[in-house]
């Protein structure tokens, strides 16, 4: 069906005319997570009309929601204590770009940030209000409480290391990624997009969202929802542990007597 | 070969887990201790979440402490009622402990509570046992002064003065049951908060404060061991889902038998010299902590889920 689609859109010749507009495929919509799974790479079809050659596409995948909460460590006492606590609500716990060019050049920031597009763009709900407080920083305005801080200059300030911190961290596991190649633009308004889902890859409802980007501006977009799974014994462990915790927990122990006695047993035989 | 751990919801190598299980193992089976002093820093180290690596650990110990405490069963070297009263006071101490653990896990400072445990009783308890190692090798080597060695035994000792005397006959102790109660309290409290099963706290403590004789003393920490770790997994596993099963099956496979191993080695390795080295091991462990502790960390920032849970 997909090359069904393929085909009657390649036969179309692109018309700057036309309405642009851009649809996509996921090749699976649930990635499954099973005993052996040490990262997938994602490959997804999409197609495009009245695509023109200044035109870009830009593919944004995006794992569950989840709140943090990042410390720093200050000397105390001479050794090293977490501290000055700063929460951030609602960061992706996996978050991809593919684009097909470097996606500074694809947009401005300003354009991107209204999109929502971009790590630069992730982390923009903290609550500064705590990390005034616990960490003897200087409080801006002290006496009333702040509802939903409007982000002023000296909480981007406060809060530009915490916001590194945890773009470092998902960086290093491959959580957050930036692939300016990442889309290949094929003939016909064709394009694929490669993702790559690391050994750390979340479980949780995902989306996927396409963009075309014309002159700077995003002209259409689409989503599509995914799913990242637990699989096979995995999910079968999994649920075992969370909804029967105390069969669980006496499965466990009752398992790790067996074992000792088993290797008690074999060993003392031989000696 | 990569496998995927469901709880800890990471892959990590299936040999690099089965090595450090054995080797782990082999010390544990050679010095009566549970191993988890240095496996739940290790799992740590290799990216385990820190409720994951405790929960876990106090599984594997269940298997590593059933299959020494039946060697040592055969060979009779365990005080049974000795090890209940441990047990008593190792109940209470592990309830204490894991809501103690969830508490500082949702304060954000458990790392730094386990860190700071470690480097206190590793500091102490190894010093004291490198000492008194030393001092008792020396002896042997020159037998100048053969009295002073009874002359301590024999000293009139605060634990004497206690009430509720009974008499342990595998031991040959007619002591108080309170100190073991107590000891088994706060061997409790810490397996469940260092991922430990105690036995670096507990052997030394029985040596010195109950001054149980040295042929039973693996033993019957075995097996109070056994009973702690086995409630602690049981608590982490239905308050906090933290026990990852697979990781423990593969902890366990090595451990057992590199612990078999070890216990075979121990029996060739004179006891005093034992005690040195396990001394050692332990200042290890101790100096390596501490100095993580002082030392600036490469990355300033931990990053932790809020509410605490790993999921």
């Amino acid at each position: 069906m997909l090359i069904a689609l393929f085909a009657s859109l390649a036969l179309q010749p692109p018309i700057p005319t036309e309405a642009p507009e851009i649809v996509a495929a996921l090749t699976q919509d649930v990635v499954e997570i099973r005993e052996d799974f040490s990262g997938t790479e994602l490959i997804i079809f999409g197609a495009t009309s009245g695509l023109t050659l200044e035109d870009e596409i830009v593919v944004v995948l995006r794992g569950p929601d989840q709140d943090i909460r990042v410390m720093e460590k200050r000397r105390n006492f001479g050794i090293w204590m977490n501290s000055a606590p700063a929460e951030f609500t609602q960061v992706p716990s996996y978050y991809a770009i593919a684009s097909s060019r470097p996606i500074e050049l694809i947009a401005d920031s300003a354009a991107l940030a209204r999109y929502n597009i971009g790590l630069d763009h992730l982390l923009r709900t903290a609550q500064p209000n705590e990390i005034g407080t616990m960490s003897g920083l200087e409080q801006v305005d002290g006496s009333a409480p702040r509802e939903l801080p409007p982000m002023d200059q000296d909480d981007l300030e406060t809060l530009a290391p915490y916001r590194e911190a945890i773009m470092r961290t998902a960086t290093r596991d491959a959580l957050f990624a930036e692939a300016s190649t990442g889309v290949e633009i094929l003939n016909g308004g064709l394009f694929v997009a490669h993702m790559a889902l690391p050994p750390r890859t979340p479980i949780g409802e995902y989306t996927a969202e396409f963009y075309l980007f014309r002159n700077g501006r995003a002209v259409d977009s689409s989503v599509s929802p995914m799913e990242v799974r637990k699989a096979g014994l995995e999910r079968i462990i999994y649920e075992f542990a969370h909804q029967a915790p105390i069969m669980y927990g006496l499965f466990c122990v009752a398992l790790a007597v067996l074992f000792g006695w088993g290797a008690n047993a074999i060993f003392s035989r031989r000696g | 070969m990569q496998i995927y751990l469901p709880i800890a919801e990471m892959s990590v190598s299936i040999f690099l887990l089965l090595g450090l299980g054995t080797g782990v193992g082999f010390l544990s089976g050679m010095f009566g201790v549970g191993g988890g002093f240095l496996m739940t820093p290790m799992l740590m180290f290799i990216g385990i979440p820190p409720a994951v690596a405790v929960s876990t650990e106090a599984n594997q110990i269940v298997a590593s402490s059933a299959s020494g405490a039946l060697a040592h069963w055969r060979r009779q070297t365990l005080d049974v009622k000795m090890g209940v009263l441990l047990l008593v006071g190792g109940t209470a101490g592990s309830i204490f402990g894991v809501q103690l653990f969830a508490i500082l896990t949702g304060l954000g400072q458990i790392d730094l509570i386990i860190s700071l445990s470690y480097v206190g009783f590793l500091g102490i308890i190894g010093g004291l046992m490198l000492v008194e190692s030393a001092r008792a090798v020396m002896r042997r080597n020159q037998p100048a002064a053969p009295g002073a060695t009874t002359d301590l035994r024999r000293k009139r000792h605060w634990i004497d003065v206690l009430p509720f005397k009974t008499r342990f006959r595998r031991s040959r102790l007619y002591i108080s049951v309170i100190p073991p109660i107590v000891i088994g309290f706060f061997v409790g409290t810490l397996a469940a908060i260092m991922g430990v099963g105690g036995g670096f706290v507990m052997v030394p403590a029985m040596i010195y404060i109950l001054r149980m004789p040295t042929n039973v003393v693996v033993g019957t920490s075995l097996f109070q061991i056994l009973f702690v770790t086995a409630l602690t997994t049981f608590l982490q596993a239905t308050q906090n889902h933290t026990v990852d099963i697979v990781l423990a099956i593969l902890l366990i496979v090595g451990g057992v038998i590199g612990a078999q191993f070890g216990a075979r080695a121990g029996r060739h390795v004179k006891a005093e010299e034992l005690r040195m080295a396990l001394a050692l091991m332990v200042l290890a462990v101790c100096v390596k902590l501490g100095w993580d502790l002082v030392v600036t960390p490469a990355d300033l920032f931990s990053i932790l889920p809020v509410g605490g849970e790993a999921h």
